[in-house]
């Protein structure tokens, strides 16, 4: 009973698309949507760049999405999520523009990282030094996988894609 | 001494983009130079702090540099055999060794750490140290001596330093929703310094001519310069590398994360969140500023990808895992 709880929990945390009826995405380049989450499976229609999409539903690394046209699977990162126009992005961001409309976050007593601050910034021996206190082997670091049930994989780096 | 030699080296850098960025007189840059520091301390106006622009005459601590052999080079002359450690106490642009590499990695993230102090959280440090360190045992650099933090800032970013140095703001940590994602995000950090993409850029900059010992008859005592030095080191963070090194370094973070058990989508994952965040918000400012755009990075990220993890095996995510901050 508890258990299920807890998955449900834990479904809910992984997947926070899961649930929303439909969460608004754009299209971030053209590519085929397909009956079934899977490269083989049938193509029923496909998106342009730009196309606005609802998102359906995840499923490993696809998602479903709804376009003007039709429903289908597409993989994960051909999607950005979000965005809080139906239309598209460029109306909101002209809107918003250099005098930004967005949430202004308190910098109260935090200093910045801006390019400016990084130039005046000073050597904080202390700092460092704490730093360096927390350094791993990497026997620690393989101790740390174990008890996350993590383990190596190879795989071999992916190359850049073509143009 | 081999400290010297560093700052120095570091001031050099600092006029090397004096000179791009400000058209310096040539036959004034330290004046030119002071003006535009002067200029950006004025600029620099963040509620509550109040940067001075003319630091005391304390002594700036010393970074103490591990010195690559035991024996002291200026002591003894050294024999020219002697390559691999060459005793000369100007830094080796040319083939920098691991030690020169991880002395240089200092200078640039204590400066950073000037910038923005560590997060006072000692089991966030151990826990983001036990993740980064992992990730990077899957690299071809495993030996460094990986070092991460989390520094006290609202902004999103992260930043590496040659030597194994990773730093990423509280602000960005904030955002993480899983083991993974961060995972992602120190394998990004951790393939720029695998692929020494900062250290490159730096000795371009060196090759253009600028170097060390052409320039530092124009600059006054050596003290001064080392303080100089110290005391903009961060500066170099705050320039982007190019479009493709960034690329390839989302490609390797994915792959390390993946390599070491996580789930692959954490760091586009968080590429979408950043995505989500109003360009104009000052927190993301110097990220958009020195990076391609999520949306770019994740199309990218996806052309490489294609079918290659389809059936891959499925990586763990750990959201429970997660360190919580309070």
């Amino acid at each position: 009973m508890k258990t299920t709880l807890k998955s449900l929990l834990l479904i809910g945390l992984a997947s926070p698309i899961l649930g929303l009826s439909a969460e608004s995405g754009t299209a971030l380049k053209m590519d085929s949507l397909r009956a079934e989450p899977f490269v083989d499976a049938k193509t029923v229609g496909s998106i342009n760049k730009n196309d606005s999409v609802s998102i359906l539903t995840k499923k490993g690394a696809w998602l479903q999405v709804k376009s003007k046209s039709s429903t289908g699977w597409v993989r994960l990162l051909s999607v950005k999520r979000g965005g809080v126009s139906t239309s598209g992005n460029s109306i909101s961001d002209v809107a918003s523009g250099r005098t930004g409309t967005g949430k202004v976050i308190s910098t109260t007593g935090i200093r910045g990282l801006s390019a400016e601050e990084l130039k005046a910034a000073k050597f904080n021996e202390d700092e460092m030094k704490k730093m360096e206190s927390y350094t791993l082997s990497p026997n620690d670091g393989q101790k740390f996988a174990g008890a996350g049930g993590l383990s190596a994989t190879s795989m071999s780096y992916l190359k850049g894609a073509q143009q | 001494m081999k400290k010297i030699s560093i700052s120095k080296l570091l001031s050099s850098l600092l006029l090397a983009a004096g000179l791009l960025s400000i058209q310096a007189n040539a036959f004034d840059l330290g004046k030119a130079l002071e003006d535009a520091a002067k200029k950006e301390i004025e600029k620099a106006k963040i509620g509550g702090e109040e940067p001075t622009p003319e630091p005391e005459p304390v002594a700036a601590p010393a970074p103490v540099i591990a010195p690559a052999s035991p024996a002291n080079p200026a002591a003894a002359p050294v024999a020219a055999a002697e390559l691999a450690q060459p005793a000369q106490p100007e830094f080796n642009w040319k083939n920098p060794s691991k030690e020169e590499e991880i002395a240089l990695g200092r200078e640039i993230t204590g400066s950073l750490l000037g910038a923005a102090p560590l997060v006072k959280d000692e089991a966030l440090q151990k826990y983001v140290n036990q993740v980064g360190r992992w990730v990077a045992n899957q690299s071809e650099r495993a030996d460094l001596p990986w070092k991460f933090g989390v520094i006290d800032s609202a902004d999103l970013n992260a930043f590496a330093a040659p030597g194994g140095y990773v730093l990423l703001t509280k602000g960005l940590y904030q955002k993480i929703q899983s083991e993974a994602q961060l995972a992602g995000v120190l394998g990004h950090e951790i393939a720029h310094i695998v692929k020494k993409h900062q250290l490159k850029v730096l000795q371009k900059q060196q090759l253009l001519g600028y170097g060390a010992s052409r320039l530092s008859g124009l600059f006054g005592k050596k003290d001064k310069l080392a303080k100089k030095a110290l005391n903009t080191g961060a500066e170099i963070s705050a320039r982007g590398l190019d479009k493709d090194a960034e690329f390839e370094a989302d490609r390797m973070g994915l792959t390390l994360a993946y390599r070491a058990g996580y789930d692959a989508y954490g760091l586009p994952d968080v590429l979408q969140t950043i995505g989500q965040t109003n360009k104009s918000d000052s927190s993301v400012a110097l990220l958009f500023k020195t990076h391609p755009s999520p949306d770019e990075r994740l199309a990218k990220l996806g052309d490489s990808i294609g079918d290659k993890l389809d059936n891959a095996k499925a990586g763990k995510t750990l959201e429970k895992r997660l360190y919580k901050l309070n």
